[in-house]
């Protein structure tokens, strides 16, 4: 029993392991990420959208499948875990193999490795200590250690390059784990919201993208915004000036633009948008007495303020409407926007004892401009602006970005850095003839290595050749004395 | 012996359709030519472009020369009219660079401005380092398609909204460019392999085809009722496109070219059913029909071509969403565009492995070789799209607040990037070589392509700027 257990598990890790598992799961959330993008998703449609999109019993069968929001669907977070603990499994599964490989590399061989070795030449030498000698030269040159290694008679050489390169696979599956991992984080524990501020206005709520509040321990306080435009009027760059506020103290303060946010206690908060938030800051007037000679006068008002004209009359604002229309005996507005803005004045003359309305422009039914001691005529319009900012928490992007800089290293690794070795074993031939043995392996570019290769027992060689030349003359030099 | 029959026969044919295929660019560039007439202004970013054009036009067609007679002579000239090219090209993404203040990457204008200057410089690149003489038979034609297609876009310097004012958003778009640059080229070299591989003409018969039902299937997709086809309006004085609300296009019906695209689409389909056909017979006689077919096929997708820019050119439409007629252009239409000279570009390629299978086999390296470049190209594209990807998340992290929102652009990247990964693993630990790799690299395209134009064309998301 207990082995029978012991078998199932065995199984079970090896098919979590293999590369085929992976392979498969990695073709699945290829087509379930594929359908994620054709099918709607709920988060980012709006409801009405995804009505006229689909029918209802459609919908419905989505909804239930969890079709309509697949990434964030469990079965698709499940999937996600699988993935990672195949990656993990595999990684387990090869790592000692590979550990052994990286911490104890084969430095000197055997005759079955020898023959079986695809890459290596015979290079005819005079002399053992010679041809090592020469061999170090020549691997020196190309700018490779080298390392005597004491054999069972003699030396031999070993020389390698690049061998973190066998680990850089491990590093490209860890990064893409801490990517995961910042990713799961965020999941659990990260928000994302947004909040609207006037200028002057502080608060702590955020409303998250479900529609509820989120309040934080501190608030955000507008001191300005502004926008600045191209020639063309288009936006080129929205600002805003914002302060954090804790316990009725300012902690922080930042200019943000898009693109740079200010972050506070892990939160950060980006310049998003920007716009009129449809009421009026200052509205500047000439007032001209509709009688006598006396000259217009500049005033500036502010909704619900009071300005008096002379000792007799006041003009106050009563309502700004930024697009105004009129239906059903009523002034409207159809939007924030200033598109077709009109004014109502009030103004009090204590000569005719009433209220006096005045449009701006005159809107037929409702004025009364021509009884007014002050003809107004508008100069310019001031108005408040909101600046809108996304405010986000992510504590696992930290995570995130480590392992995407982990990753580019990794593969830089994986695609560019060769491991290439060397073993140089002097021997006798069965003809007897001493000779350089010289054997190389690389574990991927082949035909580079290939090319590297001829080069080195080229140069080993040539190497062998002047020495034993200088050897043979050294030697004749001695004769002739 | 019916592959020979059908080579004696179709030449003459062959000869007749270059011609028509040089005239029709004669006329582009007379339109382009009318073009500078009317600015006056002689060194300016268009006649830069125009003189780039010409001599892109030249190099394309001695480099199309040689691969036709073989004649070495002709590569000389080629390469030296891409270097008078780039040159021109050169100066004039220096005139808009200079003028937006911005390197050229912020609309498909300059995108494409930025693509076609690569694309010579890689095609000169390869074919001085790594000798592959016969790409620019290939990039040469791209690189016309994407001048032509620029002189039809928008050319004033349109200002950036402030959400594309970061340095790693042209980061994220050169990495993207050279990632997807990587791609195409592994998509080429994977297809060079299969020519060298043995495999069959008509397989690549039916693969063209089925490239040209795909391209003709999308357009469809814009299929309206009563046989019109839905296009979006463009606003000339703003030149953007018309938006009904936030992200919503506006879509105007040119009426009858939806049954003319559906014409086309059956003759593009044609060759594959026939190919069929060949296949389930073991027949021949079908198969010298497909080929015949290909003719009609490319003729008609002309057709389609010249009616879908003499119509939506210039024109006032009728829409199904708003009341009143609205105008729309050819700027606003991109991807239906590049799809329709994509089709006839393809089955003319197909033609040329027809004619000249031997001469291509000659001229291009070894399979073995072939093979192993592939997989070095992809071995410089994944790390590339990685970074790209990196790139984008960071900089949507600095302006929206969230580096991944499963948006479909950014899904589709992380498809890719998968699709390439699994290509790395089966390569790297089950060893596959050949033509099961070759197979990976070109699935790996389609998608990258899917990714670039299909995302855009065919599913909403947040990367509607570009």
């Amino acid at each position: 029993m207990a082995s029978n257990i012991h078998k199932s598990a065995r199984k079970m890790w090896r098919t979590m392991s293999s590369i085929k598992t992976g392979v498969v799961l990695l073709i699945l959330v290829v087509i379930i990420s594929a359908a994620g993008t054709v099918i709607l998703q709920r988060p980012v449609t709006e409801a009405d959208e995804m009505q006229r999109a689909y029918s209802p019993q459609m919908l419905k069968v989505l909804d239930a499948l969890g079709l309509t929001n697949v990434f964030h669907a469990w079965w698709f977070i499940l999937l996600m875990a699988l993935v990672s603990l195949s990656i993990v499994a595999a990684s387990i599964d090869r790592f000692p193999n590979s550990w052994r490989f990286y911490a104890r590399p084969y430095k000197s061989t055997d005759a079955v490795f020898r023959k079986a070795l695809p890459l290596q030449a015979q290079i005819p030498i005079a002399d053992e200590e010679a041809g090592l000698a020469a061999a170090e030269r020549a691997l020196s040159r190309m700018r490779i250690n080298s390392e005597r290694i004491v054999g069972d008679d003699h030396f031999s050489l070993f020389a390698e390059r690049g061998r973190p390169s066998q680990m850089a696979v491990y590093i490209v599956h860890a990064s893409l784990l801490l990517i995961f991992l910042g990713g799961i984080v965020d999941g659990i524990f990260g928000w994302n919201g947004f909040l609207k501020l006037n200028q002057g206005e502080q608060s702590n709520r955020v409303e998250l993208r479900d529609g509820t509040i989120r309040p934080l321990p501190f608030a955000i306080r507008c001191n300005s915004a502004g926008q600045e435009n191209y020639a063309d009027g288009s936006p080129k760059k929205w600002w805003s000036n914002l302060a954090v506020v804790q316990d009725g103290q300012d902690v922080a303060s930042k200019e943000i633009v898009v693109n740079d946010p200010l972050v506070f206690n892990g939160v950060r908060f980006y310049q998003s948008s920007f716009g009129p938030n449809g009421n009026v800051e200052k509205l500047i007037l000439d007032a001209i007495p509709s009688t006598g000679t006396a000259t217009a006068r500049e005033i500036a008002i502010a909704p619900g303020q009071t300005i008096s004209l002379d000792e007799e009359a006041t003009v106050s604002m009563a309502e700004f409407i930024p697009d105004y229309v009129v239906r059903d005996g009523q002034v409207y507005t159809r939007s924030n926007d200033v598109q077709n803005p009109a004014v109502h004045l009030i103004v009090d003359s204590k000569q005719s004892a009433a209220r006096i309305n005045v449009w701006l422009p005159p809107i037929p039914g409702f004025e009364e401009n021509a009884r007014s001691p002050y003809r107004f005529e508008a100069k310019d319009l001031k108005m408040g602006y909101f600046t809108g900012l996304q405010v986000s928490h992510e504590p696992g992007q930290w995570s995130v970005w480590a392992g995407v800089i982990l990753m580019g290293l990794g593969l830089a690794f994986v695609f560019y850095v060769v491991h290439i070795r060397f073993w140089i074993v002097p021997m006798r031939r069965a003809d007897g003839q001493l000779v350089l043995w010289v054997g190389g392996a690389a574990n991927k570019n082949k035909d580079v290595f290939e090319e590297k290769f001829r080069k080195l027992v080229k140069e080993v060689e040539v190497e062998s050749h002047t020495s034993t030349a200088s050897a043979a003359a050294s030697k004749t030099m001695l004769a002739t004395h | 012996m019916a592959r020979a029959r059908v080579e004696q026969r179709s030449v003459p044919t062959g000869s007749t359709l270059v011609t028509l295929v040089g005239l029709s660019v004669a006329f582009l560039l007379f339109m382009a030519f009318l073009n500078v007439v009317k600015s006056g202004n002689l060194l300016t970013e268009e006649n830069l472009l125009y003189a780039a054009l010409i001599f892109y036009s030249g190099a394309g067609a001695l480099y199309l020369a040689f691969g036709i007679s073989g004649t070495p002579s002709y590569i000389k000239f080629a390469s030296f009219a891409t270097w008078a090219g780039l040159l021109a090209n050169t100066g004039a993404v220096a005139h808009r660079w200079y003028e937006a203040g911005h390197p050229p990457f912020a609309s498909i204008y300059e995108m494409l401005l930025s693509f076609v200057w690569t694309l010579a410089a890689l095609t000169l690149i390869a074919e001085k380092k790594y000798g592959v003489k016969v790409i620019g038979t290939v990039t040469m034609p791209v690189a016309i398609v994407g001048v032509v297609l620029m002189q039809l876009l928008r050319t004033d310097v349109h200002p950036l909204v402030p959400a594309l004012q970061s340095t790693w958003l042209h980061v994220h778009v050169t990495l993207a460019m050279l990632a997807y640059a990587a791609c195409a080229l592994s998509f080429a070299l994977a297809m060079m392999f299969l020519i060298q591989d043995k495999m069959k003409t008509e397989t690549f018969l039916a693969a063209s085809s089925l490239f040209c039902i795909a391209t003709y299937a999308g357009i469809l997709t814009r299929f309206e009722k009563w046989g019109g086809l839905n296009v979006i309006a463009w606003n000339a004085e703003e030149k953007s496109e018309v938006f009904l609300s936030r992200g919503v296009r506006l879509f105007v019906t040119i009426p009858d070219l939806g049954w003319l695209m559906l014409l086309v689409t059956a003759a593009v389909a044609a060759p594959f059913a026939l190919y069929l056909i060949s296949r389930w017979k073991k027949s021949e006689h079908f198969l010298d029909l497909a080929n015949r077919s290909v003719f009609i096929a490319i003729l008609l997708q002309i057709l389609a071509l010249a009616f879908f820019v003499m119509r939506a050119r210039d024109g006032q439409y009728a829409s199904l969403d708003a009341d009143g007629l609205f105008s729309t252009s050819l700027a606003a239409s991109p991807f239906i565009l590049s799809g329709l000279v994509g089709g006839i570009f393809v089955s003319l390629l197909y033609l040329l492995l027809l004619w000249r299978r031997t001469d291509l086999e000659r001229m291009l390296p070894a399979a073995e070789a072939l093979d192993r470049i592939t997989y070095k190209t992809i071995a410089i594209a994944f790390p590339l799209l990685t970074l790209m990807i990196a790139a984008g998340a960071y900089w949507a992290n600095r302006t929206w607040g969230s580096y991944w929102s499963w948006d479909p652009k950014e899904t589709w990247a992380a498809i890719t990037w998968l699709v390439y990964a699994l290509y790395l693993h089966m390569r790297i630990t089950r060893g596959w070589r050949g033509r099961r790799a070759a197979y990976f690299a070109i699935a790996g395209f389609v998608v990258v392509m899917f990714t670039f134009f299909g995302v855009t064309y065919l599913l909403p998301g947040l990367h509607a700027y570009a």
